[in-house]
């Protein structure tokens, strides 16, 4: 049993870490942006293609390949940007669903340039930690380390760069932040650029542990809303907290119960924070 | 004088199309029938949705709301016997009623916060589906649904018949939705939309009116979802999930959700292309990034849709007489 | 005297530690113009906000006609006749002039689903246009009936809003700065609709800044100062009260 209730354990930490990059990458383009990005499930699942692409088929060394999946998703990040929320920044509804038509055109590009069937990834790194019986493959090892060093590394720039500290002042009120100097377009260009790479990495980490579907992004945007809504809209630390919270009540339930159920009590959770309190556990102001 | 001019030529349009409608089927052969029937629900569809967006509240979960009605006309049907006819209105009840329960959770919030929360709502109601096998089927959903009983020797198995039912329900149901928008509840959803606090300062109970709004056009969805279930024959939870979601957006914007017409434009606009010129050119797997790029292109450079091209071009037509005040809704007086 | 049409009892209301509203009481008696005046921040808007439902009451009371309407919903509110306005140019901006009154003729247009639909409700329909006509013509906006609201200058708009909020057949009308953002011609004007009002025999309570407008307009105002009444009387006591020219205290008074 202590066994069972470990392995869950280190399985919730692994899913915490990814969903916790999604999450917060979807949290800063709403805090700067104001607006919600549809398509982020299919930024998640662009990193993971492109670590098929050049790792799979292109036989690149992987770390290349993600390193190239972040950069790539991140690009992707900043032509939406450019092409779809600066032209309807006075227009929330409409960027959100702008991006939904965006991200059937990613999904439509998967689907042309790989098929609808499973890619699957024959396991970068071998080799795994046993601890008291519990397992932890180095591969999901290595999401949890990367998810650590660039949230960690996304917290220091926020509080110590300039541009970092010009980030939050525009999430708190972009008028202002305007007057003061700086750049809308360069600030929403850069928190696109993170917050669309972050979705990329976690993709292209993750992509030799849950062979990519075009239609991955699905579930993957359906956990981020709920973590988002959980943590409070447009608060990065929220978002964590609620990706640790949410990671643990579905990765326990999905063992000791159901997927499915698994499913609807995170949904219920959400819909019970959106009545009782819709800026979140952990948010106090309201967006939107 | 003018006005009795344009009246009767709108009354002649009207003939024209409706003759138009009638004759369809004669023209079309038999797949391409089957498409005008699921286009004529379609098209209820998406007008119910136009009927829910009056009140400003945007859902995502109006396909799941069509799929309550699908599911429980079904159930009703197969599993108790009911007659058809009436199983579909019971199903269309039962989602006007599923409406009217999501509304006390839904409408404690607002703009952003309402379309996740109904998102998140039809997700839970489609895992319920999934998960209990009696009586919803699990993942494989109902198969053998009863079909339509056949009125004498009309066979209401046939594309054609099927057709011609299909648009005396959704023309009726149309009607109404249209009445509703012309009648002052019309005019006090939209009221609430652009100034619910000055709605609710001269008396208009504003959580009554946007549940008012959510149970109509729920109502309507249920009954697109009953004439499809029983059409079809099998339904399962996939059949509503959010990329069915994604299309009805799709015809709304793409068409125009200013007036009336613009959204039902929008879906038979959409699926002419689909399957007239999409499927001719076989591009088959690209046609969601055509959607897609469609749905892009109208959010950038066509905020009213095409109904506003359409206005635009029928007052070019008209000549220049009278410039029209900028802001200014139909109105019937 | 007669019953006070309505009555604040021991009214408080705090946003978190702040008493916004402290212990106040007040009286408006039936046919009379009140007004309530204070320094800014003395919390005549949120005494507003409470009497006209936005908000519930920390505690104490709210009486209209000799019912305890603490807490009502506002839309509740003026189905028995308490109307409030809003400041500024709060309009069905969308909407055409004669449209904007019609939604404020809900009250008295009721009908059912049915009806509607069927157009049954064209008897109820049709007293609430004239309604709306009639009240544009005493508001001498009839020749505007049909433009869009946004297109109307400021004036008009205002009284556009008080014609909306006399569709919905108020008893008691609580004006939310009437005044605000007027050139004096047009607050000349407005007093005298105000006036107009009143000879309807409708009961008119405002908020104001514009002191001379008060001064000439109301028969009695409770001047608040910090949340609860510093003073009650007519014009000429409150402006020769020293209280009160203590609490405006670098502030000239013109009318004075």
């Amino acid at each position: 049993m202590t066994e069972i209730i470990l392995q869950t354990t280190l399985n919730a930490v692994y899913a915490a870490s990814y969903m916790s990059l999604i999450a917060v990458g979807l949290v800063l383009i709403f805090g700067v942006m104001g607006v919600i990005n549809f398509a982020h499930g299919e930024l998640y699942m662009a990193g993971a293609y492109t670590v098929v692409a050049l790792y799979s088929h292109l036989n690149f060394p992987f770390l290349i390949a993600v390193a190239a999946g972040l950069a790539f998703v991140g690009l992707l990040g900043i032509l939406m940007e450019y092409s779809l929320f600066r032209p309807l920044r006075d227009n929330p509804l409409g960027g959100l669903i702008a991006s939904i038509g965006f991200l059937l055109m990613l999904q439509t590009a998967a689907v042309l340039g790989f098929g609808v069937r499973m890619a699957h990834i024959k396991p970068p790194i071998q080799g795994k930690i046993e601890l008291l019986g519990a397992v932890l493959t180095y591969q999901r090892f290595l999401v949890i380390a990367a998810a650590i060093l660039l949230l960690t590394g996304l917290y220091l720039f926020l509080r110590k760069t300039k541009i970092g500290w010009a980030m939050r002042a525009c999430a708190q009120d972009r008028e202002a932040a305007a007057l003061q100097g700086i750049s809308l377009n360069q600030i929403t260009r850069i928190a696109m650029f993170i917050g669309a790479s972050l979705a990329g990495v976690a993709g292209a980490l993750t992509a030799p542990l849950v062979s990519p579907t075009p239609y991955m992004g699905h579930s993957v945007i359906v956990t981020a809303f709920i973590i988002i809504i959980v943590g409070g809209i447009g608060h990065l630390e929220g978002a964590v907290v609620a990706a640790v919270l949410y990671a643990f009540v579905h990765t326990f339930v999905t063992t000791f119960y159901d997927g499915v159920v698994a499913d609807i009590v995170g949904l219920v959770l959400m819909l019970l924070v959106l009545v009782i309190k819709p800026t979140g556990l952990f948010g106090a102001r309201e967006r939107a | 004088m003018r006005e009795d001019i344009s009246k009767i030529s709108k009354w002649g349009l009207g003939l024209v199309f409706l003759a138009a409608l009638l004759v369809l089927p004669q023209v079309l052969s038999y797949s391409q029938r089957e498409i005008a029937v699921l286009l004529v629900i379609n098209v209820l569809l998406v007008a119910s949705y136009r009927l829910m967006t009056l009140t400003g509240e945007w859902s995502l979960g109006h396909v799941v709301i069509m799929g309550v009605g699908a599911y429980a006309s079904a159930l009703f049907a197969k599993r108790l016997g009911v007659p058809v006819p009436v199983s579909m209105f019971l199903g269309a009840s039962t989602a006007g009623l599923a409406a009217a329960v999501l509304s006390f959770p839904l409408f404690r919030m607002k703009g952003f916060y309402f379309l996740i929360g109904s998102f998140a709502a039809g997700e839970v109601i489609r895992l319920v589906w999934k998960y209990f096998s009696t009586p919803f089927g699990g993942p494989k959903g109902i198969k053998l649904i009863p079909g339509f009983p056949d009125i004498g020797p009309i066979s209401m198995f046939e594309p054609e018949n099927y057709y011609y039912l299909c648009l005396a329900v959704v023309s009726l149901s149309l009607f109404i939705l249209y009445r509703i928008e012309q009648s002052r509840i019309g005019l006090t959803f939209h009221a609430i939309h652009w100034q619910d606090k000055l709605a609710e300062s001269v008396g208009v109970g504003t959580f009554r009116y946007r549940m008012l709004a959510f149970v109509l056009a729920s109502f309507f969805a249920g009954l697109s979802g009953a004439l499809y279930a029983h059409y079809i024959g099998t339904i399962n939870p996939t059949r509503f999930d959010v990329e069915e979601m994604v299309f009805v957006l799709i015809w709304a914007i793409v068409g125009g959700t200013n007036t009336f017409f613009g959204p039902i434009i929008g879906v038979v606009a959409l699926t002419i292309i689909n399957e007239i010129i999409l499927r001719s050119l076989g591009f088959d797997s690209a046609r969601p990034m055509i959607y897609g790029a469609l749905l892009i292109l109208s959010v950038l450079f066509l905020p009213k849709g095409l109904e506003g091209v359409v206005q635009k071009a029928g007052r070019i037509f008209k000549a220049r007489k009278a410039p029209e005040p900028t802001v200014r809704r139909e109105q019937n007086a | 005297m007669s019953q006070p049409i309505l009555e604040v009892c021991d009214l408080c209301r705090s946003f978190g530690g702040l008493k916004a509203v402290h212990n106040l009481n007040f009286a408006v008696e039936p046919q009379t113009i009140h007004g309530l005046i204070g320094p800014n921040g003395a919390g005549k808007t949120t005494t507003f906000n409470v009497i006209s439902g936005f908000y519930a009451p920390s505690s104490g009371k709210v009486v209209y006609q000799g019912r305890d309407v603490s807490g009502m919903k506002t839309s509740k509110l003026a189905e028995i006749g308490l109307i409030r306005t809003f400041q500024g140019t709060t309009l069905f901006q969308e909407f055409s002039v004669i449209d904007n009154v019609r939604i404020g003729c809900h009250n008295s247009a009721r009908s059912g689903f049915f009806s509607r639909i069927t157009g049954m409700d064209r008897a109820v329909e049709t007293a609430a246009l004239d309604k709306a006509h009639e009240l544009l013509a005493f508001f001498g906006l009839s020749e505007i009936a049909n433009e869009p609201a946004a297109s109307l200058p400021h004036g008009h708009q205002r009284a556009l809003g008080m014609a909306v909020a006399l569709a919905a057949d108020p008893k008691i009308i609580l004006l939310d700065e009437p005044f605000t953002g007027m050139n004096p011609d047009e607050t000349a004007r407005m007093m005298e609709l105000v006036r107009d009002v009143r000879r309807r025999g409708i009961t008119v309570m405002l908020v104001e800044h514009d002191m001379k407008a008060v001064m000439g307009l109301c028969d009695v105002i409770t001047v608040m100062n910090f949340g609860s009444r510093l003073v009650e009387g007519t014009p000429d006591a409150v402006r020769n009260d020293p209280k009160v020219i203590e609490a405006y205290l670098g502030r000239a008074i013109d009318a004075a």
